[in-house]
C-alpha cells in the first residue's frame, strides 16, 4: 500500500511541473500542453529574458542602411528613434540558430521600405537561438512576450493600435506570434514563413501559431514533409487564414542541386552554407522578400491538393481573383472563412522566384505522326516567354494537346504565339507538322486567347500563329 | 587556382555520385557548376565575368542577348533556343575572346522584314 501511495505521489509531483516567472512578462510554465505530451517530451522551461537578450532594430525611410536599437524597457528610446506611430510597423522574427543581423532581415526591411513608409523592426534572439532546439522551442515563448510587451508600450505611449501592428516570422520565430496573440488581441496580421514543425505539429493552438492569433494569418509552407525521415523543418498542417503551398509545400525547385553546386553559391558561400543545410525552408523568406517587389508575381490558386492543381482542376483564377502568397496577401484579408483555405502555386528555381500561370492547347496538323516534343512560347505587351514545352510522346495530327505552364514573365495580352517541334527519334522521311490552332488562357484574369495558323513546318522551325 | 580547386572538388563529388541519383558531372540543372556546355541539361554553361564560375543556365528566348556558338563551350551569354539564330557577325577578335554577340531573332521574320527594306529602298 505504501509503494502505491509513494508512486502516486511521485507521479502528482512529476505532472505538477515547474513554472518560473518574470517580470515585466509574466509566468512560464512546463506543464501539459507545453510539455509531457508526445509531440513535446522533453520538459524545458524558457531561460530569462536577460540570457535570451531579444533586441528591436528599427529601420525606416530615414536609416535606411543603419538600424536604431530601440528597447521597450527605455521607451525614451523609441522617442529619439525614427520611429513613426502614424506609420504601420513590421516585425521580422528569425527563427533557430539564425539571428537577427543576418543579410535576409535587413534586405527584407530595405525592400520594403523601397514600396511603402513603414517602420520595419528586425528582432534578434540570437543568444536564445543558439541552443539547443527543445530549449530554442520554449525559449521563442519568451520572444513572443517581449513583443507583446513592447506593443504595449506603444499602445501606452502612443496610443498605438495593435492592428498596425504586423508579425512576420520565419521557422521557430513564426510561434512566437502563439504568446503575442494570447497577450494582446487585435493584431493585424501574422505571417508564418515556414512555420517550424518539431515541438509545434498536431499540438494545441496556444502553443504554436493559430489563425485566432491576428486579424489575419498568413502562411507560406515550404519544406512540410516530416522530420523522419525527410528532414522537413516546417508544419504541413494549414494553421492560418490562408495557407500557400508554393510547389506543392514539401519540395522548392533549385534546391536539388549538388553539394558543391549548392555551397558555392550566386550569393556567397554563407547563403550557399545556410542552403546546403536548409534550403526548403529558407526558400520561404526569399518568396516572401520577392513578394514585395512582386505583387502579381505569387498568385496561390484554391485547391483541394496540390496533384489537382498541377492537373490544371483549379484553373484559372476563381471570379474574386487569386490571393498574392506573400507581402500583398492581405488584400484578402476581407474575403476570407471560417475555413482553412488551401492555396498552390509553382515558383521559379532561382530569384527572381516569380511565374505566372498559363493553360494553353495545341491542335496538330499535318501527314504523319512521330515521336517528338511541342513547344510554344507566348509574344504579348509585357514581352516574349521562353520556349515551354506543352507535351512530348507521340504526335498524331488532329490531336489536341493540353498543358499548363509557368513562364517567367508577365505576357499581358497576348499579340501572338509560336510553335516549334523536334524529333526525339531521327527521322529521315523529314517529316512536317504545324499547329491550325492555339488557345492560351492567362490564369489571373481567366481571358483566352484564340491563335490561327494554316502552314505546317520542319522540325526546329518556328511556326508563328497570329489571333483568329 | 580557383579553377583547379572547382575540379578537384567536382572529382570528388563525382566520386560520391552513387549516392546521388541525379548527375553530377553530366546532365547538370541551372544553377549548377559546369565547365563546357556539353554538361548541361540545357546546354548552356554560363558566367558573367572571365574569372567567374561557369553554372548552368537556360538558352536566350527571341529578343534576349545571345552568343554565337564557340568552341570554348561556356558563355557570357547563352545561345539562343531550337528555331531561333543569334544574329551577330563572327569576326576573329570575338571568337577569340568568346564575345561574338547579338541578339536572338526567328529566321523566318529576319527574311521577311529584309525583303520590305529591300522593297523600301527599291522605291
Amino acid at each position: 500500500m505504501l509503494v502505491f501511495w509513494t508512486t502516486l505521489l511521485l507521479l502528482l509531483v512529476a505532472v505538477k511541473g515547474k513554472e518560473v516567472c518574470y517580470d515585466r512578462l509574466g509566468c512560464f510554465t512546463d506543464d501539459i500542453p507545453w510539455s509531457g505530451t508526445v509531440e513535446r517530451p522533453i520538459a524545458r522551461l524558457p531561460w530569462t529574458p536577460q540570457e535570451i537578450n531579444t533586441r528591436f532594430l528599427l529601420y525606416t525611410k530615414k536609416n535606411y542602411d543603419n538600424f536604431q536599437e530601440i528597447t521597450a524597457i527605455n521607451p525614451e528610446t523609441i522617442d529619439y528613434s525614427n520611429f513613426n506611430a502614424s506609420k504601420i510597423t513590421r516585425f521580422i522574427t528569425h527563427g533557430f540558430i539564425d539571428q537577427g543581423e543576418e543579410r535576409w532581415l535587413s534586405d527584407m526591411c530595405k525592400r520594403m521600405l523601397q514600396v511603402e513608409d513603414v517602420n520595419c523592426i528586425c528582432i534578434d534572439w540570437v543568444k536564445g537561438s543558439r541552443c539547443a532546439y527543445t530549449q530554442a522551442a520554449n525559449n521563442i515563448r519568451v520572444v513572443g512576450s517581449e513583443v507583446a510587451y513592447f506593443v504595449n508600450i506603444l499602445k501606452e505611449k502612443y496610443g498605438y493600435s495593435p492592428s498596425m501592428v504586423h508579425f512576420i516570422g520565419h521557422s521557430l520565430g513564426a510561434h512566437a506570434a502563439a504568446e503575442l496573440g494570447r497577450k494582446i488581441k487585435g493584431i493585424g496580421r501574422i505571417s508564418g514563413l515556414d512555420p517550424a514543425q518539431p515541438y509545434f505539429q498536431g499540438t494545441p493552438p496556444e502553443i504554436r501559431l493559430d489563425k485566432n492569433d491576428a486579424e489575419f494569418v498568413d502562411v507560406i509552407h515550404t519544406d512540410s514533409a516530416p522530420v523522419i525521415p525527410n528532414l522537413g523543418f516546417g508544419m504541413s498542417q494549414a494553421i492560418g487564414h490562408l495557407d500557400f503551398y508554393p510547389n506543392g509545400g514539401e519540395e522548392m525547385p533549385g534546391c536539388q542541386k549538388n553539394p558543391l553546386s549548392q555551397i558555392v553559391d550566386l550569393d556567397g558561400i554563407w547563403e550557399g552554407t545556410r542552403d546546403f543545410v536548409a534550403c526548403n525552408h529558407l526558400r520561404s523568406y526569399k518568396y516572401y522578400s520577392d513578394s514585395i517587389i512582386f505583387p502579381d508575381g505569387f498568385l496561390g490558386y484554391p485547391c483541394g491538393a496540390y496533384n489537382l492543381f498541377e492537373k490544371g482542376s483549379c484553373f484559372p483564377c476563381p471570379a474574386v481573383g487569386c490571393p498574392p502568397m506573400g507581402h500583398y496577401a492581405d488584400r484578402f484579408k476581407d474575403s476570407i472563412t471560417s475555413q482553412f483555405t488551401k492555396l498552390y502555386l509553382n515558383t521559379g528555381e532561382a530569384k527572381n522566384f516569380t511565374r505566372w500561370r498559363y493553360k494553353s492547347s495545341v491542335t496538330l496538323s499535318g501527314r504523319s505522326s512521330v515521336w517528338g516534343n511541342i513547344n510554344i512560347a507566348l509574344y504579348g505587351s509585357g514581352g516574349n516567354t521562353r520556349q515551354y514545352e506543352i507535351f512530348k510522346g507521340r504526335l498524331r495530327p488532329g490531336e489536341i494537346h493540353t498543358n499548363l505552364i509557368d513562364v517567367e514573365l508577365k505576357v499581358g495580352t497576348i499579340t501572338k504565339v509560336k510553335f516549334l517541334w523536334n524529333n526525339i527519334i531521327i527521322n529521315p522521311t523529314l517529316p512536317r507538322l504545324g499547329a491550325t490552332k492555339i488557345t492560351v488562357q492567362d490564369g489571373e484574369t481567366g481571358n483566352v486567347f484564340h491563335f490561327c495558323g494554316s502552314e505546317t513546318v520542319r522540325e526546329d522551325v518556328l511556326q508563328t500563329l497570329t489571333p483568329c | 587556382m580557383d579553377r583547379l580547386w572547382i575540379l578537384l572538388l567536382l572529382t570528388l563529388a563525382l566520386a560520391e555520385s552513387s549516392i546521388y541519383p541525379r548527375g553530377l558531372f553530366i546532365n547538370l540543372h541551372n544553377g549548377e557548376l559546369c565547365l563546357n556546355s556539353l554538361q548541361c541539361k540545357s546546354c548552356c554553361c554560363h558566367r558573367t565575368k572571365g574569372l567567374g564560375l561557369a553554372r548552368c543556365a537556360d538558352k536566350a528566348a527571341e529578343n534576349q542577348e545571345c552568343s554565337l556558338k564557340s568552341l570554348y563551350g561556356v558563355y557570357y551569354k547563352c545561345p539562343c533556343e531550337r528555331g531561333l539564330i543569334c544574329d551577330a557577325d563572327r569576326t576573329i577578335v570575338g571568337s577569340i575572346v568568346n564575345s561574338d554577340f547579338g541578339i536572338c531573332k526567328d529566321p523566318s521574320n529576319k527574311i521577311s522584314n529584309e525583303k520590305e527594306e529591300r522593297k523600301k529602298h527599291g522605291d
